[in-house]
């Protein structure tokens, strides 16, 4: 509901406690450590840590759980809730040794399993570059006898053979080429020639195109070649199963692998705060902060650990460094969501959430307005909270789909919508004479279109005009009058004005009277307006400021409320396209008179698959455009975001988490 | 030119929108997922894990053609439940159904390469790829009022 007030902690704590403190804080949870300035501290050096070599081991251990998660994949439901352990299971480090030994044996294996693979690779490219020689006879090393030489290679396809081979007789009678075998691409060939030739030969054959074949460094024929290789893969083969088999062997280690990387994590994150210590031969000085509401808890520790310590509230000029936690209920907790997607408050303003909260969900259901898809997301948003006990951006997200699925529900009821019109749908094919216009609605956005528009509209006025008032109130409390007066109460002022003087023409019968008193209001309001803009400048900086104030005010409102108008707009797609597939569904019925098994099941199929597609783009869409209109229009008109989130000394971890105190 | 429009009749210039919406949103949607698709298959070959993120990704720029599909059939709806139709409301039909034709045409391609730029998100910072899914859905907006437009003009021609 607010933005938690932090304290600065100073603190000085004797060197063979500090491990101790450091594993009780890290249980609580709640001290953020901040890095110390060593300059002009000439006693104190930082403290170092392992924080190198931890991180390392853990990078291991997560590797070796997805390397078993590779070779060893296990289903997991996602529905299951995160392990959770005692603190003090967390902080016992015992078995992480052995957790590494376990990470060792995998590595080896998953490297004996890469070698293999390489190896396999390499033996498979022989097995094709000899493929072509395969009718050759002769030995792959052989490349000549005392007299002569053999050249073995590849002339390109368009070359006919005996072209070349009357060539090379004419360089030398003796010479002689042997075709061995074609492919799309080549010829390969065997040529046979004197050494003495040899010079000249080679001259010709280039001509042809001719390149040397890639066999180089192999004994024995090409068929002897592909053997050994053939039999070089199964081995590999047989090794790669192996070592598989030596990892899958330790599968049963998984979650201890999976613990003992979260134990790191929680030894990572306290070498972490080491590192922003000062420390002198028997003290070490930490500084941090802490939530205002802790301090008599922290006391007493500190105290029971003989620390000298301090704790101080932060002056305005220190507000950008202090770190932002925002305190909400059950109900504004879901918003964190959204402002923890766009920027945390600044420290010393104020939190969104619980303005954002009616708004949002009312938006959102307005968009979805069904009764069906806001029961799904209810089931969801239960089944979730139940079963996997989310914490933090989880648990805002459950939330948040709970009460956005009891906004929608409610939205449902008042356009009649349950997955889209289906009720009447079905109703018309059972009973084709019946005259049900369908569920009752207050206003269906499809025949009422023009009212949801500037409903959406009117809606967005209030939306900006609650931003307006907290600023107005922001800037009361920090003193700021003059601007609070000219600049939001003069709005204010002329929105009172375009009323009045806008019943006179909405309202027969209002006398012409009130509508001048209403176009008075509206030009004082106007005239506060203009001279706010100005009053800061001078001269005729007056009067650009004037026109500019103009020129953003009115085209800025205006974009902004025309902005609410995707309300409708959402309202009404969701509802089109869901009605399009009913009507697609119940057309086989339609036309055979009524429903029987096939064109029931023709139905079914065409509802299930038409509405889990409108369902999921409607979910997406809604939370999108919602958070549109909250992040752009409405935080516009107050928001002071940039605050940094407040990060204490806790467990945290990707496989398990610790019990909540 | 009245007479070759005369000869070719209101219910055909109907039927002509009722296919632009259809044909076109529809190729718009093959080549955004297309596009996302490629970019998508790049990624999963290197890490099979992330195909059900991917396939997310891909089907985003698909919306397009079930929207030019809702505008088909309810043109079409209104054009087979009469026998013939005016010139001028066949005119009005046709003119109905553009505004999903065109946007859901060209919304599509566009959104293709946002989703396409997104599979990157997906590849390089896993935990953002939302933020990827939301650049695509700012683009989607304005299929849904080309829809809306379509809709509403088309809801307000009486045969």
């Amino acid at each position: 509901m607010s933005i938690q007030k932090m304290k600065k902690l100073r603190l000085v704590a004797i060197r063979s406690k500090k491990e101790e403190l450091l594993r009780e804080l890290i249980r609580l949870g709640c001290v953020e450590f901040s890095e110390q300035d060593t300059a002009g501290n000439e006693q104190a050096v930082r403290e170092s840590s392992q924080l190198m070599s931890l991180k390392s081991q853990r990078t291991a251990l997560v590797g070796a759980v997805n390397t078993l998660g590779k070779y060893a994949p296990v289903k997991s439901s996602l529905l299951a809730p995160t392990p959770e352990f005692d603190g003090e299971v967390l902080l016992d480090d015992s078995d992480i040794e052995a957790a590494m030994q376990v990470t060792a044996t995998i590595e080896g294996s998953e490297d004996r399993i890469r070698r293999a693979n390489a190896e396999d690779s390499r033996q498979r490219g022989i097995i094709e570059s000899l493929a072509p020689w395969m009718k050759l006879d002769l030995p792959l090393e052989q490349d000549g006898t005392e007299r002569t030489i053999i050249l073995k290679g590849t002339f390109p396809v368009r070359q006919s053979l005996d072209a070349v081979a009357n060539a090379l007789r004419q360089v030398s009678e003796e010479a002689e080429l042997f075709p061995v075998s074609d492919d799309k691409t080549a010829h390969y060939a065997l040529i046979v020639c004197m050494k003495e030739d040899a010079a000249a030969m080679q001259e010709t054959l280039r001509t042809f195109g001719f390149a040397a074949a890639a066999v180089t460094g192999m004994i024995g024929t090409a068929k002897e070649c592909t053997a050994a290789a053939e039999a070089a893969i199964k081995a590999l083969a047989a090794e790669k199963e192996e070592a598989t088999k030596a990892i899958v062997a330790q599968a049963g280690q998984r979650d201890a692998l999976k613990l003992a990387a979260d134990k790191l994590q929680a030894k990572i994150a306290m070498a972490e705060a080491e590192e922003t210590m000062l420390g002198t031969e028997k003290t070490v000085v930490m500084e941090g902060w802490m939530p205002a509401d802790k301090e008599e808890e922290l006391g007493k520790l500190f105290d029971a650990y003989d620390c000298a310590w301090e704790a101080e509230e932060p002056a305005e000029e220190e507000y950008p460094n202090v770190p932002v936690k925002l305190v909400n209920n059950k109900f504004t907790n879901a918003l964190n969501m959204v402002t923890n997607m766009y920027s945390l408050p600044a420290y010393g303003t104020v939190d969104p959430n619980p303005l954002m909260a009616p708004f949002f969900i009312l938006f959102f259901g307005l968009m979805m307005a069904d009764i069906g898809y806001g029961i799904i997301m209810i089931i969801a948003a239960v089944v979730a909270l139940k079963k996997m006990k989310p914490r933090e951006g989880n648990l805002a997200f459950a939330q948040l789909l709970l009460y956005g699925g009891i906004s929608t529900t409610l939205c449902g009821v008042l356009t009649g919508g349950l997955f889209s019109d289906i009720p009447k749908q079905v109703y018309d094919i059972v009973n084709p004479n019946g005259n049900w216009q369908g569920l009752w609605n207050l206003f269906s956005p499809e025949t009422d279109s023009t009212l949801v528009l500037y409903g959406s509209m009117v809606l967005g006025v209030l939306h900006l005009n609650t931003g307006l008032a907290v600023n107005f109130s922001q800037k009361l409390k920090r003193g700021e009058v003059a601007s609070a007066v000219f600049e939001e109460l003069s709005l204010w002022i002329m929105l009172v004005g375009g009323l009045v003087w806008g019943s006179t023409m909405l309202f027969s019968g209002v006398s012409p009277v009130v509508g001048k008193v209403g176009l008075g209001i509206l030009a004082v309001g106007t005239a506060m307006l203009l001279f706010g803009s100005g009053r800061e400048e001078k001269g005729f900086g007056k009067i650009t400021a004037a026109f500019g104030c103009i020129y953003n005010t009115a085209t800025g409102w205006f974009g902004d409320i025309l902005s609410y108008s995707r309300i409708m707009a959402l309202m009404l797609a969701g509802g089109v396209v869901g009605k399009v597939f009913n009507t697609v569904a119940v057309m086989p019925a339609k036309n055979a008179g009524g429903f029987n098994v096939v064109t029931f099941i023709v139905f079914v199929l065409i509802f299930t698959i038409g509405h889990v597609l409108n369902f999921a783009l409607n979910l997406l869409g809604c939370y999108v455009h919602d958070l549109r209109l909250q992040c752009l229009e409405f935080f516009g008109k107050f928001y002071q975001d940039g605050g940094k989130a407040f990060k204490p000394l806790k467990f945290e971890g990707d496989y398990v988490r610790a019990k909540e105190n | 030119m009245e007479n070759i429009l005369m000869t070719i009749g209101g219910k055909a210039i109907a039927m002509m929108g009722a296919a632009l919406a259809g044909a076109l949103a529809c190729v718009g949607s093959a080549k955004g997922t297309g596009i996302t698709g490629e970019a998508g298959a790049g990624l999963v070959s290197e890490d099979p894990s992330k195909s059900g993120k991917v396939m997310i990704l891909q089907v985003i720029p698909g919306t397009q053609g079930l929207y030019g599909f809702v505008i088909f059939f309810l043109a079409f709806l209104k054009i087979s439940a009469v026998d013939t139709i005016s010139l001028m409301q066949g005119g009005q039909i046709f003119f109905a159904c553009l505004p999903i034709a065109l946007g859901g045409w060209l919304s599509a391609v566009a959104q293709g390469k946002v989703a396409a730029a997104s599979i990157n998100i997906l590849a390089k910072k896993p935990d953002d790829w939302s933020k990827g899914m939301i650049m695509c859905i700012v683009v989607e907006f304005y299929a849904i009022l080309c829809l809306l437009a379509s809709f509403l003009m088309l809801n307000a021609i009486t045969l």
